[in-house]
């Protein structure tokens, strides 16, 4: 099942001061898809999403949107991407109609009916006449991917999506996220320093540190690797020799365990503990995160 | 209701834009391309002067002692005479003092050619004047570098301006009672005591001889004011009045328009 | 670009600003209607009289009284020269400069708000058309649109004339408005005296030619509205610079102070005549006050004006077209 690439990058680069940024970029987004993008402060994610929507110039490398290359044809490209770089800063004294308003007369053709659409597809009915000023980090948040959506983008580009929100919000936010990717077909590059956020929305992730890529792949993939069991057990000592025997303990905390985690072979460990005496109190799979994968890719660098 | 406002006000801007760009338009035109310049009326006296007034009218013209040079309180003898008007009638009076500092003769008769200072001679009831001080003494000059010649030549200029002066302010208002008013000696307690108060007396004798040619002309002594602790009532310059000075200037010239006045009743 | 100019115009509207600046309009217009209005009293009761050619008269030797007088700078000499000669003028023309009612409220208000007050209640609009976009973030979504970038600077820069017009547009209205209310509303027809040339200390009235001070008062507007305008161009610009507001306020307000300070003591200083500052007074060439500087002309300062403005301007969509948005 091929899907059609909506965003085509190619060996950007970026340099500041002759200082090189962004050391040569390439990555594909296509349609439907939620892409994850990882990296530490300094890692220049922020920069790359800045230049994705024309904020930033590239030094040079290219950009296509939906066939359309985002500096010859910039009008063309950046219709099919809606985003929000950092906060969702919009103006505080108008109200969240007249804020979609605005942006609205900016683009051709939006009809009065697609800002009602927008606005009842954040859920923000209610307030949506009140001043953005009254509006609480989450309805901002809101806000502003009603505005992203206006233009019926192809691609949405969204920094720190769940940034301030409640742990409700959180998990709203996720599924509408999926929900755009999945039945509107849209595709979502996301960048969020909640790595289990991303772990969990994601479908594929791209981990970036110095201004280079160092991995993409799916999430999938990239967790089989590192799944993980934990056992509570007493003595420790005895359970440790016999696990040894048959995989590798990892490492011992206290009470407990550490070990790869392979489905089939738990119950046959399990039981040759027990056969020794050792009381097995807790078996507990651990679902690696993305923050271990990272920190072990990315050689420790601090997470921001 | 909002979005109306926005309208109304991009609206009314830019029809706004238009109307000032319209006024740049036309300071363009006036400024620079002004072609054929229209001739600017020079207004006449005619016009003017039928002003019923009630009020009495007092007009001063002069030099700087008609101006109060030296008078801390800023009065003059002017403003002492108007006091003293004051207190003795209830018919409102007002005053216009004309003079100008270090004005000579000549400049008086220039001075008298303006319209607009005619306009103002033909309402007055009364007209004070002072001259003369700086054609002679011309700043202390002629007394320091002493020459009988040139005080005589200053003279001969004078008297002829003087003449002029009155005859103007005859024919401009027939009726006003002119106060001319002589000079004193402020030199009279320095060395040549004598000869500079021979020549300010023979000037003054000289000057009252003129006004005498003119109807309703009167010439006010002040010598004798003057004559005795001449440095009580000077100012530090040694030249104008001070504050008590020009008040027995004041009271001696209010003291005569009184009189007049009633004559004229 | 209608769309664009429409969206800058609803910002500018309710950020409020423009009532806040009709507002201050009233209060000063208010407050210097009284002061004129005492000042027409105390004349009056000073000299005993209304008559206008009086109190001309008065003031004219007044002035020659105060030339007589040592100790005054040269400048100041000259200025009273000028004016007398102007007076003088005026009075053997019998043209009175000061007729009351509001229309000549207008012009004396315009006269003494050119230079600062205007070009203030202007920055107030054009320092944070740009900079407030870009402190607030806001610039980022703006820039994400379908639209090139020099439009929206554009847009912005057209709704900043509209604005300039509309405060121009209020200063007539409220200044009639109040001051009419004191000084009655006639006197449109007013004739008045411009093209006053000015040769050294000497007043050369060899262009001089009578308009009804309706169209005086046109003129001077015009002239308001274009110095309003440079004056714009350059807060914009630096408003285009930088991200903070206050540091463009400052920096404008700095420049507008040192010209008034300027205007009054470089009269040795020949090469100032070039800072955009000191050739605000544009009024003052249609009036015949002597420029502060010997050579200053209403071309030679227009000129000037205009060249500051171009590079403004261009300074503004060069940056603003080409820069990296972070």
């Amino acid at each position: 099942m091929t899907k059609n690439a909506t965003l085509v990058v190619t060996d950007l680069r970026k340099t500041i001061r002759n200082k090189e940024i962004i050391k040569g970029l390439s990555f594909e987004l296509t349609e439907g898809e939620v892409f994850g993008f990882l990296g530490p402060n300094g890692a220049g994610k922020t920069t790359t999403i800045r230049m994705l929507v024309g904020l930033i110039k590239p030094t040079s490398g290219h950009i296509s949107i939906c066939g359309y290359d985002l500096h010859r044809q910039f009008s063309k490209a950046i219709r099919n991407i809606g985003c929000i770089v950092e906060n969702p800063e919009l103006y505080p004294y108008l109200s969240g109609w007249e804020n979609l308003e605005h942006f609205a007369r900016m683009v051709p053709d939006i009809p009065k009916e697609r800002i009602v659409e927008v606005v009842e597809l954040v859920g923000l009915q209610n307030r949506i006449h009140d001043r953005v000023r009254t509006y609480s980090l989450g309805m901002r948040q809101r806000l502003g991917i009603a505005q992203a959506l206006l233009g019926k983008p192809k691609i949405l580009i969204l920094d720190e999506p769940t940034n301030g929100l409640d742990p409700v919000g959180i998990r709203e936010m996720r599924e509408f996220i999926r929900f755009l990717a999945e039945t509107e077909g849209l595709s979502v590059l996301v960048s969020s320093h909640l790595l289990s956020e991303i772990q969990l929305m994601c479908d594929r992730v791209a981990i970036m540190s110095k201004g280079k890529m160092i991995r993409i792949d799916t999430v999938e993939h990239l967790l089989k690797e590192q799944a993980r069991v934990a056992w509570k057990v007493n003595p420790v000592e005895t359970a440790k020799n016999i696990l040894s025997k048959e995989t590798v303990v990892i490492s011992v905390q206290g009470g407990t365990l550490i070990t790869p985690y392979e489905a089939k072979q738990l119950p046959k460990w399990n039981e040759k503990l027990v056969q020794a005496g050792v009381e097995v109190s807790e078996i507990q799979p651990k679902l690696p995160t993305l923050e271990d994968l990272f920190i072990e890719l990315t050689g420790g660098e601090t997470i921001d | 209701m909002k979005v109306t406002t926005v309208k109304v006000i991009t609206i009314l801007s830019i029809l706004a834009s238009g109307l000032w760009l319209a006024g740049l338009g036309m300071t363009i035109k006036d400024q620079f391309f002004h072609g054929a310049v229209s001739p600017v009326k020079e207004s006449h006296l005619g016009e003017t002067a039928n002003d019923k007034k009630e009020r009495f009218y007092l007009v001063a013209l002069g030099d700087s002692l008609t101006r109060g040079t030296g008078d801390e309180s800023g009065k003059g003898y002017v403003g002492y005479v108007l006091d003293e008007l004051k207190g003795k009638t209830k018919q409102p009076i007002s005053m216009a003092n004309l003079a100008i500092k270090g004005q000579r003769s000549a400049g008086l008769v220039k001075q008298l050619q303006q319209i607009e200072v005619r306009r103002q001679l033909q309402q007055a009831d009364v007209i004070l004047m002072t001259i003369g001080g700086n054609d002679l003494f011309q700043g202390g000059e002629t007394l320091s570098h002493f020459s009988i010649d040139r005080i005589n030549k200053a003279k001969v200029d004078y008297l002829q301006n003087l003449d002029t002066i009155f005859k103007t302010i005859r024919t401009v208002n027939p009726q006003a009672i002119v106060f001319y008013i002589g000079l004193y000696n402020p030199f009279n307690d320095l060395r040549d005591a004598k000869t500079t108060s021979a020549i300010v007396r023979q000037w003054n004798f000289d000057s009252a001889e003129i006004a005498a040619r003119y109807p309703n002309i009167i010439a006010v002594p002040t010598f004798d004011l003057f004559e005795l602790h001449v440095n009580d009532y000077l100012y530090s310059d040694k030249f104008h009045p001070n504050k008590e000075g020009y008040k027995r200037i004041g009271e001696r010239v209010a003291s005569l328009i009184t009189l007049t006045k009633e004559e004229g009743k | 670009m209608i769309n664009l100019v429409h969206n800058e115009m609803v910002k500018i509207v309710r950020k409020k600003r423009l009532f806040i600046i009709a507002a201050i309009i009233a209060v000063l217009v208010a407050l210097f209607t009284y002061a004129q209005f005492k000042h027409v009293q105390d004349l009056q009761e000073r000299l005993g009289t209304n008559d206008w050619r009086t109190q001309l008269q008065q003031q004219i030797i007044d002035a020659q009284n105060r030339l007589n007088s040592s100790g005054l700078s040269d400048e100041w000499r000259k200025y009273l020269q000028i004016r007398l000669q102007q007076q003088q003028y005026y009075l053997d023309h019998d043209v009175n400069p000061s007729a009351p009612g509001a229309p000549t409220f207008m012009r004396m208000f315009i006269e003494n708000s050119i230079d600062l007050f205007l070009p203030l209640m202007v920055m107030v609009i054009a320092a944070d058309l740009v900079s407030s976009e870009a402190s607030g973030g806001t610039i980022k979504l703006l820039l994400t649109r379908p639209v090139k970038r020099w439009r929206i600077l554009l847009s912005k820069y057209i709704a900043m004339i509209l604005s300039i017009s509309f405060i121009l547009l209020s200063v007539t209205i409220i200044s009639y408005l109040i001051s009419g209310a004191v000084f009655g509303y006639k006197g449109w027809n007013l004739p008045l005296l411009t093209g006053f040339t000015i040769n050294g200390e000497e007043l050369n009235t060899s262009n001089v030619h009578l308009l009804p001070q309706w169209q005086y008062l046109l003129i001077e507007l015009g002239l308001a509205w274009f110095v309003s305008i440079i004056v714009g161009t350059l807060t914009f610009m630096l408003s285009v610079l930088m991200r903070s507001t206050a540091a463009v306020m400052g920096i404008m307000l700095a420049a507008l102070i040192s010209g008034a300070i300027l205007s009054s003591m470089v009269s040795s200083w020949e090469s100032a005549k070039y800072l955009f500052m000191v050739n605000l007074r544009l009024t003052d060439y249609i009036s015949g006050t002597a420029p502060p500087i010997n050579g200053m002309t209403l071309g030679f300062s227009m000129a000037v004006l205009a060249v500051w403005g171009f590079i403004g301007f261009v300074v503004s969509f060069a940056v603003f077209t080409k820069r990296d948005v972070y």
